[in-house]
């Protein structure tokens, strides 16, 4: 069926938006089959975005472990994440679709960032929703929005994060839905946003297959990754989805106490936010309160293909705890003079397990994005 | 009949309550209170953690009645009360999660059995054909939305895929009052009409008496929630709260 991967996805939404998502639809499918739309995405990720971004060999990290470590560099993109390769594609695609103003949730601020910052460069008016909870700790993320000139719209109701965002940002697209593109940084929500996140991240996994084919003559034995939602894991699987290569999501275990945003190893099927996929819940439905030191992996819900993935048992999901990330954080800063952001630190921290399973190997982490926004965040915590 | 009692009221008018507010006895009390105040069916909102479709006012009676410990499985309990005490049908309205959580099948069953005669779903999929069929199979009718932005083609479909009534939403956007109503919602009701044998309701922003006679010149009811809910949320006397208002949006 439209939009559904197995037995998620699909389109669950107010019927106010069922037109707006049809529009979005027949946009993509225009933009997709027209090589001019990807040759200007292409201009965009050389000249302005940095890409190629490089694949770094982790020497002493690989030493560390006793396996051949490489980094997928999504940290050096302009911004400071993989944000911006969906943020760049969608801008392009909502003017295409002449929209004149764009609305983004964020949790970590590094999508919020990126959609503020192509905002600035097509000169549109942007509002970013985000909980008080994360605008506490992502404090340096906020102010690099407003100095961009995006609105960033406190969100109060329920925990106050990522969730409450996602649902305040969707209230104002069907409040707005003629004038406004809603540019939504994961790999959720109704069809055809999940597709559409993936084709735009999908050059992480590309450039990553190819240069490390190039640096060693074969493919890795793993390809790691974070997954809160789940689009930069999404992004670097979908290259290596046909080959022998174990894909690997690291979801967030938080404190380990029942609280976390392991989704897929901890969830059941449910809607959240317009689609179907592996939910954090209470055998009521109701959606569970969630923690993770990470904001953008502080989400109950995933990316249905995520979901799909894991049933049909082609991708694993792991869990790293608060305290692991925390230490893969000052692992990679003292080893390898890299500061990870808390979300790609739950990645590196996967390793230590991964090692002594599979010594000799050779991995790729998906280094989803840079820490200069958590220092605070893990000053708190005692570095 | 969900159809017959709309068409049988001079005025016909669904008022919203969230269920478990303060708690599940006093929904029972007010849905009572309700109907002797003349309301043609009562629609009664069960919370969700996330409700994604309505506006600042019922985002809090939701959160409320779930810090007031709402379950199904309590609302399940009274559900039979309910309808018995009153004379009009009852309608559900819950966002999809909560009833797919145990089931659909086994969560529709039991409110047929309890006596529900419909339910709405604000976030059903956009597919809707297969949960029409299993409802029409139960025997309960399923509201479905027409919204402000509904093409043509899409306005059949979901018709095809309703019974009970057709929920005409007034405006773009979430639940809650609102100061003014959009001139086209007259045009998009008789467009329904056109359409269909079914009584089309409009809801949405509605809440006064103004609005209400305004909006039943072309529609044949009208549903208040929002406004409702802001009257009786924070009252020591609910029942008394619920029945004062509803009176005073059906009284000339």
């Amino acid at each position: 069926m439209k939009g559904y991967y197995g037995e998620f996805g699909g389109q669950y939404v107010p019927e106010t938006l069922i037109p707006a998502l049809d529009e979005l639809e027949r946009a993509v499918s225009c933009a997709f089959g027209d090589d001019i739309f990807w040759e200007e995405f292409s201009s965009f990720m050389r000249d302005y975005v940095g890409r190629p971004t490089p694949l770094t060999c982790a020497k002493r990290l690989s030493a560390h472990y006793g396996i051949d470590v490489w980094l997928k560099r999504e940290d050096l993109n302009h911004t400071g994440s993989h944000k911006i390769n969906n943020a760049i594609g969608q801008i392009l695609l909502a003017r295409r679709m002449k929209k004149e103003r764009i609305i983004a949730e964020t949790g970590a601020g590094q999508h919020g960032v990126a959609t503020a910052t192509v905002c600035a460069l097509f000169g549109m008016p942007c509002a970013v929703y985000m909980g008080t909870e994360d605008i506490r700790r992502q404090h340096i993320n906020v102010e690099r929005m407003r100095l961009l000139g995006a609105e960033v719209v406190p969100v109060k109701s329920g925990t106050a994060t990522l969730k409450d965002a996602t649902s305040e940002a969707i209230r104002d697209w069907v409040t707005n839905v003629d004038s406004t593109y809603y540019l939504l940084g994961s790999a959720v929500g109704p069809h055809p946003y999940p597709y559409m996140v993936k084709m735009f991240q999908k050059i992480i996994g590309e450039e990553a297959r190819s240069q490390v084919l190039d640096k060693t003559g074969k493919l890795p034995d793993a390809v790691i990754a974070c997954v809160g939602g789940g689009s930069n894991a999404i992004g670097i699987f979908s290259a290596f989805i046909d080959d022998h290569v174990e894909l690997i999501g690291v979801e967030a275990y938080g404190r380990g106490n029942g609280k976390n945003g392991a989704s897929i190893n901890f969830g059941i099927p449910g809607v959240l936010h317009g689609a179907r996929s592996h939910l954090l819940q209470d055998e009521n439905g109701q959606v569970l309160d969630t923690h993770s030191i990470a904001a953008g992996l502080d989400y109950p819900g995933v990316g249905p293909e995520h979901s799909y993935l894991s049933t049909i048992k082609r991708s694993g999901y792991r869990l790293v705890d608060d305290s692991q990330a925390l230490a893969a954080f000052r692992l990679l800063n003292s080893l390898e003079g890299i500061a990870p952001a808390l979300e790609s630190s739950h990645a590196i921290g996967y390793l230590e397990q991964y090692a002594k399973e599979h010594g000799g190997t050779t991995v790729i982490v998906n280094l989803s994005g840079r820490g200069d926004k958590d220092i605070h965040t893990v000053l708190e915590e005692g570095l | 009949m969900i159809s017959d009692a709309i068409r049988s009221k001079q005025k016909a008018v669904i008022p919203y309550i969230t269920a478990g507010l303060p708690d599940l006895g006093a929904t029972g009390r007010i849905i009572r209170a309700l109907s002797d105040a003349g309301a043609a069916a009562v629609e009664i909102g069960l919370p969700f953690s996330d409700p994604m479709a309505d506006g600042p006012v019922l985002q809090k009676a939701s959160h409320l009645a779930l810090q007031a410990g709402f379950t199904m499985e309590g609302l399940m309990k009274n559900l039979e009360d309910w309808v018995s005490s009153a004379d009009i049908p009852l309608i559900i309205m819950s966002y999809i999660n909560p009833i797919m959580r145990p089931g659909m099948k086994e969560t529709l069953t039991g409110f047929k059995e309890k006596g529900i005669q419909g339910v709405i779903i604000p976030d059903l999929p956009a597919d809707a054909r297969g949960l029409f069929n299993l409802c029409r199979d139960i025997g309960i009718d399923l509201i479905r939305l027409v919204a402000p932005t509904t093409t043509t083609a899409r306005q059949k479909e979901v018709i095809s895929g309703c019974s009970g009534f057709v929920y005409a939403v007034s405006v773009k956007g979430v639940t809650g009052a609102r100061t003014a109503l959009p001139e086209e919602v007259s045009r998009q009701v008789r467009a329904i009409k056109a359409m269909t044998d079914l009584p089309v309701c409009v809801g949405f922003g509605v809440s006064t008496a103004e609005q209400v006679d305004d909006m039943l010149a072309f529609a044949d009811g009208v549903i208040v929630g929002s406004h409702l809910m802001d009257a009786v949320m924070d009252e020591s006397d609910p029942i008394k709260a619920a029945y004062d208002c509803f009176r005073k949006l059906v009284e000339v």
